[in-house]
């Protein structure tokens, strides 16, 4: 009952278009106000406490880091080494802008700023060589959101915030689904280029694709520098979002010289407008998992879940959809803040690994990113593109398939998620 | 002074988030350069004490968390689930947009009246007290945080400080909603280095594309 109430308070406020982050706060206030004994003042200085951890710090150091680098010029060295690569293949322009987005994605940690980079100049060359549009921009839209697998995931460290769980784990977890994913789209992309006979580039030598490698590694050296120090232990994982932010400053202002260093006062002030916002959900988020403790909620969904003798495989599905659902109206990380706190100790009580989940949420919110009406992918490829946002819904509705088949797999074998940080971490 | 107080927000948040970068960086390379054996620098190095840069740049992130939420009122980029509400006529809309902007000034407002009876309570009373002479009953001095040792009412005065100023600019979009019907909107896909260069036609784009992709001038050939 009480959950009734709080849960129907939220999405009445949600509903009218107010700020998540806003709805979450005022349905706390108005539930202790009216219906609880619970002191208003330690909800001031909750707001304060929610955030005051180290390792929520590595959210706005890994997008100050991915800002460095979202940068055209970025987006070109990806571009022509992807191309250099995989270009000669059918459908070779195709291929080498899945190969982009996920080079791009894994270093700007921003799906949207993805599909706009290497779209604004991938997209008029395939349709030049003759590519139809809606096959480019269902290609790029969905590739735009490998990024939120492969890490540094800004996603996957407010997952393991919010349940407490490794941010290098799951970090690690993350490597073979994106990479898995990555090997899908290109496969269907070069199935599809196949049977349709979509021309392919002239192969490039060696000395080029090494060429363009060089020139691109700087910015996917990223990864490395999180990844191992992170698993060497070398840093903690705020720390190494910290040190890969000075290193994307580096690489963009002395090695690029694609960014002026008067052009870094704005990237400090986008990254922070963008790290308070994510911030300020989690500060209200926490506010509200708070208030859903106290009111005993999430045992009271547990005992639920147990009585309903679900299982873990009926568990899953069921999180599936509530996440696809959620994905439709809302952002990545709000759904995650607002879910993960419910879902975990259900999904612990029936003995799901908690890295497993981490990942099988991830990809959901990787599919929210392409599916109307909120899929901000979907927004950015309609405006380059210039397709209207129902044509570009219906060129991504082929690869939101290949999604939901990569979900299903990911759900129902633990062990492609599992099996490398098992392996890892002993 | 209005101009004044936006700058002050941009450079204020700005600013602490690079500090942050710069302060975790000092400590992490202290941490590997102290165990360095360089005579007179290691020696130096040891003396230095780095615990408290974890707690400094927690606080920092906080206060720019706080202003920052409040620019990012300005900027538009505290979004809602929209789709209700965009489906509605102009004039409908336009009473929940005023709705959904007056529970952020609300909610903003709430906050700050309970930090700053908050912060009041744990140390700024006393502060005040003691610096002014006031013979206050019941004074007692706030706690301090562990490693700064600094009084923590002065790091919790970002939540009355920085709830104030999103009310206050809760209020300033309502404001210029209610005159031009507009309300400030945040490009999430923009990218730096491509504005001059997003090509008017296919034709232009390809050259462009080829101009960057190989240094020999390749033409995409059908199947080759």
């Amino acid at each position: 009952m009480t959950a009734l109430i709080i849960f129907g308070l939220l999405a009445l406020l949600m509903l009218t278009g107010m700020p998540i982050s806003i709805s979450l706060g005022l349905t706390v206030l108005t539930f202790l106000f009216t219906m609880t004994t619970v002191p208003v003042e330690a909800v001031a200085l909750k707001l304060f406490t929610g955030i005051e951890k180290f390792e929520i710090m590595a959210i706005p150091f890994f997008i100050l880091a991915g800002n460095f680098l979202t940068h055209g010029g970025v987006a070109k060295r990806m571009i022509n080494f992807a191309t250099s690569l995989v270009g000669h293949m059918h459908g070779g322009l195709a291929l080498g802008g899945v190969l982009a987005c996920a080079l791009f994605a894994a270093v700007s940690g921003s799906s949207p700023a993805t599909v706009v980079a290497i779209g604004s100049i991938m997209l008029p060359a395939m349709v030049k060589q003759g590519y139809p549009m809606k096959f480019g921009v269902g290609v790029i839209g969905t590739s735009g959101g490998l990024g939120i697998l492969i890490p540094p995931s800004i996603v996957m460290v407010i997952y393991a915030v919010s349940t407490n769980t490794s941010i290098g784990k799951l970090f690690i977890a993350g490597v073979i689904p994106g990479l898995l994913l990555g090997l899908l789209l290109l496969s269907v992309t070069w199935l599809v280029a196949k049977k349709r006979n979509y021309p392919r580039l002239p192969k490039a030598s060696w000395t080029m694709r090494l060429r363009s490698m060089r020139e691109c590694m700087w910015g996917l050296f990223l990864i490395v520098v999180v990844i191992g120090g992170i698993y060497s232990g070398i840093f903690t994982a705020t720390e190494a979002a910290a040190m890969s932010a000075v290193y994307a400053f580096i690489v963009a202002v002395f090695i690029y010289k694609d960014m002026k260093l008067k052009d870094v006062p704005k990237t400090l002030l986008a990254s922070a407008n963008m790290s308070a916002m994510i911030l300020y959900i989690i500060t209200n988020a926490v506010l509200f998992s708070f208030l859903l403790t106290s009111e005993q909620i999430p045992q009271e969904l547990t005992s639920w879940i147990t009585h309903l003798g679900l299982g873990s495989v009926g568990f899953l599905i069921m999180v599936n959809l509530l996440l696809l659902a959620a994905g439709n109206f809302m952002e990545p990380s709000s759904i995650l803040l607002i879910t993960a706190p419910l879902l975990f100790p259900m999904a612990m009580q029936l003995g799901i690994d908690p890295i497993h989940l981490g990942v099988l949420m991830t990809v959901n919110m990787e599919i929210g990113m392409i599916t109307p009406p909120v899929g901000l992918n979907l927004y950015v490829a309609s405006g380059i593109s210039r397709l209207g946002l129902t044509d570009t819904t219906k060129a991504c509705a082929p690869w939101i398939l290949v999604m939901m088949a990569f979900l299903m797999l990911i759900t129902y074998v633990p062990a492609i998620s599992l099996w490398l940080p098992n392996l890892l971490f002993k | 002074m209005m101009k004044f107080l936006d700058h002050l927000e941009e450079w204020l948040v700005a600013s602490l988030i690079g500090a942050a970068t710069v302060i975790i960086f000092l400590s992490v390379v202290h941490r590997y350069a102290s165990g360095l054996a360089i005579p007179g620098v290691q020696d130096w190095l040891l003396s230095l004490n780095m615990s408290w840069t974890q707690e400094l740049c927690i606080y920092m992130f906080i206060w720019m968390a706080k202003f920052g939420a409040a620019y990012g009122v300005r900027t538009g980029i505290h979004v809602g689930v929209d789709v209700f509400i965009n489906s509605l006529k102009d004039k409908t809309r336009a009473k929940f947009v005023v709705i959904g902007l007056s529970g952020g000034a609300l909610f903003t407002f709430i906050i700050g009246s309970l930090g700053a009876k908050f912060v009041w309570d744990v140390g700024m009373r006393f502060a005040v007290a003691s610096t002014f002479g006031f013979d206050w009953p019941d004074l007692t001095e706030g706690p301090v945080s562990p490693d700064l040792e600094w009084p923590v009412w002065i790091f919790y005065s970002a939540i009355p400080l920085g709830s104030y100023l999103m009310c206050f600019r809760f209020l300033q979009v309502i404001r210029s909603f209610i005159r031009t019907g507009e309300l400030p909107h945040h490009d999430h896909g923009h990218v730096d280095g491509l504005d001059d260069e997003i090509p008017k036609d296919a034709t232009e784009a390809l050259e462009a594309y080829e101009e960057h992709k190989f240094d020999h001038a390749g033409h995409p050939g059908g199947k080759s």
